[in-house]
C-alpha cells in the first residue's frame, strides 16, 4: 500500500540505478572489526531499516556511508558515485579530497540520536546555516525553504526559539528540518528516537512516517520494531558487523528465518 | 658559544646568590600570603564589625597592580607607618598583601563551597562553631584550594622579579648588574629568563601532581 | 608620622600634575589594546595547533603556551627589548632597535597569548563532538566549523575568563615604565625627580589605578554573572 503511494506521487525517475549503494564495507577500530563486509542497495524512494541489538555495528554503518568514519575497505556509491574515489581525466582511480567529500555529503541528510543542534544559533539559523554557507543558496530563498521545512514537520512557531528552550521531541525535529532544508537526495536515521522519552517519540516517527509517505529515499537505523515494519521497504538485520538476514518486512517480522534474528525479535514481543 | 660559558657558568655563583634571595622573598611572602588571606577571610566572613575594613582591603589589595603597590609600601609606608626599614621586607611585605587579597576569595569560596549540610552535621553531634570550622570546614577548604594556593606561589615567583627596581639582590638584579659590567646581554637574560621559566614550571608541575594525587585520596572535585 | 600620613593624602599635588599623569595613563590604555590584540591572535592560534591533528603542531602550541604562561612579565620585557633586536640583528646584518612601545605590546601580548590560548583550548574541549559531526555531516569544512560553529561557542563559554585575564593583562601594563615608555608611572616617577615629593605621587598613582581597577572588575563581575545565567538557559 505505502509503495504503490509512493509510486504514484513520487516524481517519475527513469533509473535503475540505485540512489545508494553500500559494496562490501569492512570497517576496523584497531584491532576491533565492527563492520565485516556489509552490501546493499536503497533504492531511490524506498526505506531501509537497520535493526540489530547494540554493537552490531548499526551506528558504525551510517557513520561509514557518509565517511564520517571513512571504511577500511569497500566503497559507498550515491546514485553510482563512489564518495570516497573517482576516476580522474586518465581513467586512473584517485582518492577523493576532503573538500570533494564534503561536496557529496550535502546529498545524504543526517538525523542524529543526540539532535546535535548548534546551541548558539535559533531554530531558523540551525536549518538555513548549511544551505547558505554550504550549497551557497542567497539567504532569502535558503529562509523561505528553511519556513517550509519546518512547517512540515510542525515546528513552525518555534523557528526564532533556541535549542535549549524545546523540549527532545521539538528538537529531534528541528534536526529533522535542517537535514531536509539540504535537499538531499536520501535522509539517514541514526536511532533518531533513542534519547527521547517514550511520550515524545511519536511526535518524530509521525514525522519520519509522513516523509516515508511522500517519498523520501531512507535509511533508518532503529529500535522501534513496529515503526520498521510498518514503514520500510526493506529491513536489514545486522549481526556482528555482517548482514544476518534482509527482506520486507513481512518476512523479517512474521517468518523470520535465522535464529539470531528470532532471539531478537523475541525481546520486543510483548 | 663559548659565551655561555664565560657570561653564564663562570657567574653562577652570582646568579645563584640571586636566586637564593628570590626563594626567600618568594618563601617569606606565600606564608604572609596565606595568614594573611586566612585572616581577612574570617575577618569578613565571621567578624562583624571588620567585615567591611576586610573588604575593602581585600579589594584593595587585589586591584592594585603590584608594581605600584610595590613602590607605594616601599617608599611611601617607611614615612607613614615606620616601617618596613629595608627594601627586603618590603619586599615581601608588597608581594605578600597582593597575593593575601587573592587568597581571602578563594578561602571564601571554599568555605562556601562546603555544603551546609556537614555543619549541620556538626552541630547536632554538639560542635562548637570553631570546632566545626577548625575540624570539618577547614580541611576540605585546605583541599579544594590547594590547586589555587600553588597558583599563587608561582604568582608569587613571577611578580619578585620586580623587587629588582628596589634594589633587592635578587635573580632579576644579579643578571642586570652582570649585563651592565660584561654589556653582552644575549646569553646572561637568556639564560635568567630560562631559569625563571623552568622554576615556574616545575612548581606548576608540582602542583598538579599534588592536585591529582589528593583528588585520589580523597576524590574530592579540587578545580 | 601624621606629617608623613598628611602629605602622603595631600593629592592636591598629584593633582597639579593631573595632565601629564592623564597622558601617561593614554600610554597604559594604549599599551593594553595592541597587547591584546596579540594576545588574542596569537593565543587562538596556539590552541589550534593544541589540538590538531598532527603531532608536531601539538608539540609546537604546547611548547608555546608553556613557555609564555610560566614567564614572568618583567624578564620577558627586558629580553623582548634587549637580546630580541640582537638577534633579529644578527640575522638580517643590520643594527636593529625597538622602540619601548614595540617591546611592551610584543613582550606583554606573547605572555598573555599563553593564558588566552589555554582558555581557548579549555572553551574548545567544552564542544559536544555531536556538533562537529552534524556539522561535517552537511558536508562543511574544517574552517567552516571552526568559524561558524566552534569559536561562537568558545566566545560564549569563556568571555568571563577572558575579561579577567583582559584586567590582568591592563594591571600588568604598570611594568612598561621600566624600559621607559612614557606611562602613568614614568611620569610619576620623572615628577618626583624634579619635585622630590613621592607621597602624595605614589598614593595617588595607588589610589588611581585602584579606583579604575576596581570599577572595571566589579563591572566584569556583575556582567559575567549575568552572562552565566544567560547561557545556560
Amino acid at each position: 500500500m505505502r509503495a504503490l503511494h509512493a509510486k504514484l506521487s513520487a516524481p517519475i525517475f527513469m533509473s535503475d540505478v540505485p540512489r545508494i549503494r553500500i559494496a562490501g564495507v569492512h570497517k576496523s577500530f584497531g584491532p576491533l572489526e565492527v563492520l565485516r563486509g556489509v552490501s546493499f542497495d536503497v533504492q531511490h524512494g524506498s526505506v531501509v531499516s537497520v535493526i540489530g541489538a547494540s554493537g552490531s555495528g548499526k551506528s558504525t554503518l551510517l557513520r561509514c556511508i557518509n565517511y564520517l568514519d571513512p571504511p577500511n575497505s569497500g566503497e559507498i556509491y550515491i546514485e553510482g558515485e563512489p564518495l570516497g574515489s573517482r576516476i580522474d581525466a586518465r581513467g586512473g582511480r584517485k582518492p577523493r579530497s576532503l573538500a570533494e567529500i564534503n561536496a557529496m555529503r550535502r546529498e545524504l541528510g543526517v538525523v542524529f540520536q543526540q539532535f546535535n543542534l548548534w546551541p548558539h544559533m535559533t531554530v531558523l539559523g540551525n536549518v538555513i546555516e548549511a544551505p547558505i554557507r554550504v550549497r551557497k543558496i542567497p539567504r532569502k530563498e535558503a529562509i523561505a525553504y528553511g519556513e517550509e521545512c519546518l512547517r512540515r514537520v510542525r515546528l513552525i512557531d518555534k523557528a526564532r526559539e533556541y535549542p535549549a528552550r524545546l523540549s527532545g521531541g521539538q528538537q529531534q525535529r528541528a534536526a529533522i528540518a535542517r537535514a531536509l532544508a539540504m535537499r538531499p537526495k536520501a535522509m539517514m536515521f541514526d536511532e533518531a528516537t533513542s534519547s527521547l522519552d517514550p511520550e515524545l517519540t511519536d511526535e518524530v516517527l509521525s514525522v519520519m512516517r509522513e516523509l516515508a509517505v511522500d517519498g523520501t529515499t531512507m535509511i533508518v537505523v532503529t529500535h522501534e520494531m513496529s515503526f520498521a515494519r510498518e514503514v520500510s521497504d526493506r529491513v536489514i538485520f545486522l549481526h556482528a558487523g555482517m548482514i544476518e538476514e534482509e527482506g520486507p518486512p513481512a518476512q523479517i517480522f512474521e517468518a523470520p528465518q535465522s535464529d539470531r534474528l528470532r532471539q531478537f525479535l523475541s525481546k520486543y514481543r510483548k | 658559544m663559548g659565551n655561555w660559558e664565560r657570561l653564564v657558568w663562570n657567574q653562577r655563583d652570582v646568579l645563584f646568590a640571586g636566586f637564593a634571595v628570590t626563594i626567600e622573598v618568594c618563601a617569606i611572602a606565600f606564608v604572609v600570603a596565606i595568614l594573611g588571606g586566612l585572616m581577612l577571610c574570617l575577618a569578613r566572613l565571621y567578624v562583624a564589625p571588620l567585615r567591611w575594613v576586610a573588604i575593602v582591603l581585600i579589594e584593595f589589595f587585589r586591584d592594585t597592580p603590584i608594581f605600584v603597590q610595590l613602590m607605594w609600601v616601599a617608599y611611601v609606608w617607611p614615612e607613614v607607618f615606620g616601617f618596613p626599614n629595608d627594601f627586603f621586607t618590603a619586599g615581601w611585605l608588597a608581594l605578600g598583601l597582593q597575593s593575601s587579597g587573592y587568597l581571602a576569595e578563594t578561602f571564601r569560596a571554599g568555605i562556601e563551597g562546603v555544603p551546609r549540610g556537614q555543619r549541620e552535621a556538626a552541630f547536632s553531634a554538639g560542635m562548637s562553631p570553631v570546632q566545626t570550622l577548625q575540624r570539618v570546614v577547614m580541611p576540605q577548604v585546605a583541599l579544594s584550594s590547594a590547586p589555587s594556593i600553588v597558583n599563587q606561589f608561582t604568582v608569587i615567583v613571577k611578580s619578585s622579579t620586580l623587587v629588582s627596581v628596589i634594589t633587592v639582590p635578587d635573580l632579576m638584579s644579579q643578571s642586570q648588574k652582570l649585563v651592565n659590567v660584561w654589556y653582552e646581554p644575549i646569553e646572561i637574560l637568556t639564560a635568567t629568563a630560562g631559569l625563571y621559566i623552568a622554576f615556574v614550571f616545575l612548581i606548576s608541575l608540582t602542583g598538579k601532581l599534588i592536585a591529582d594525587r589528593l583528588r585520589q585520596r580523597f576524590g574530592l572535585a579540587a578545580s | 608620622m601624621s606629617n608623613a600620613l598628611k602629605q602622603s593624602f595631600d593629592l592636591s599635588a598629584f593633582w597639579e600634575y593631573r595632565s601629564i599623569l592623564w597622558q601617561g595613563l593614554i600610554f597604559n590604555a594604549l599599551v593594553f589594546l595592541c597587547a591584546a590584540c596579540v594576545a588574542l591572535s596569537v593565543g587562538l592560534g596556539a590552541a589550534l595547533f593544541r589540538i590538531n591533528r598532527f603531532l608536531p603542531a601539538r608539540v609546537v602550541g604546547t611548547l608555546h603556551v608553556e613557555l609564555f604562561r610560566n614567564a614572568p612579565d618583567y624578564i620577558m620585557l627586558v629580553w623582548v627589548h634587549f637580546v630580541l633586536p640582537i638577534l633579529i640583528g644578527l640575522v638580517i646584518r643590520r643594527r636593529v632597535e625597538f622602540h619601548p612601545f614595540v617591546s611592551a605590546v610584543i613582550a606583554l601580548g606573547f605572555v598573555y597569548s599563553g593564558y588566552f590560548a589555554e582558555a581557548f583550548r579549555a572553551g574548545m574541549q567544552a564542544i559536544p563532538q555531536g556538533n562537529l559531526d552534524a556539522g561535517r555531516a552537511f558536508g562543511m569544512s574544517e574552517r567552516l566549523i571552526l568559524w561558524r560553529i566552534t569559536l561562537p561557542q568558545v566566545v560564549r563559554r569563556m568571555l568571563p575568563e577572558a575579561l579577567n585575564l583582559f584586567i590582568s593583562l591592563f594591571k600588568a601594563t604598570t611594568i612598561v615604565s621600566l624600559i621607559a615608555v612614557p606611562d602613568l608611572m614614568y611620569n610619576v616617577s620623572m615628577v618626583i625627580q624634579q619635585e622630590m615629593r613621592p607621597l602624595p605621587l605614589y598614593t595617588g598613582a595607588a589610589l588611581t589605578y585602584f579606583l579604575i581597577i576596581f570599577a572595571l572588575s566589579s563591572t566584569a563581575r556583575a556582567f559575567s554573572e549575568r552572562w552565566r545565567q544567560k547561557i545556560q538557559a
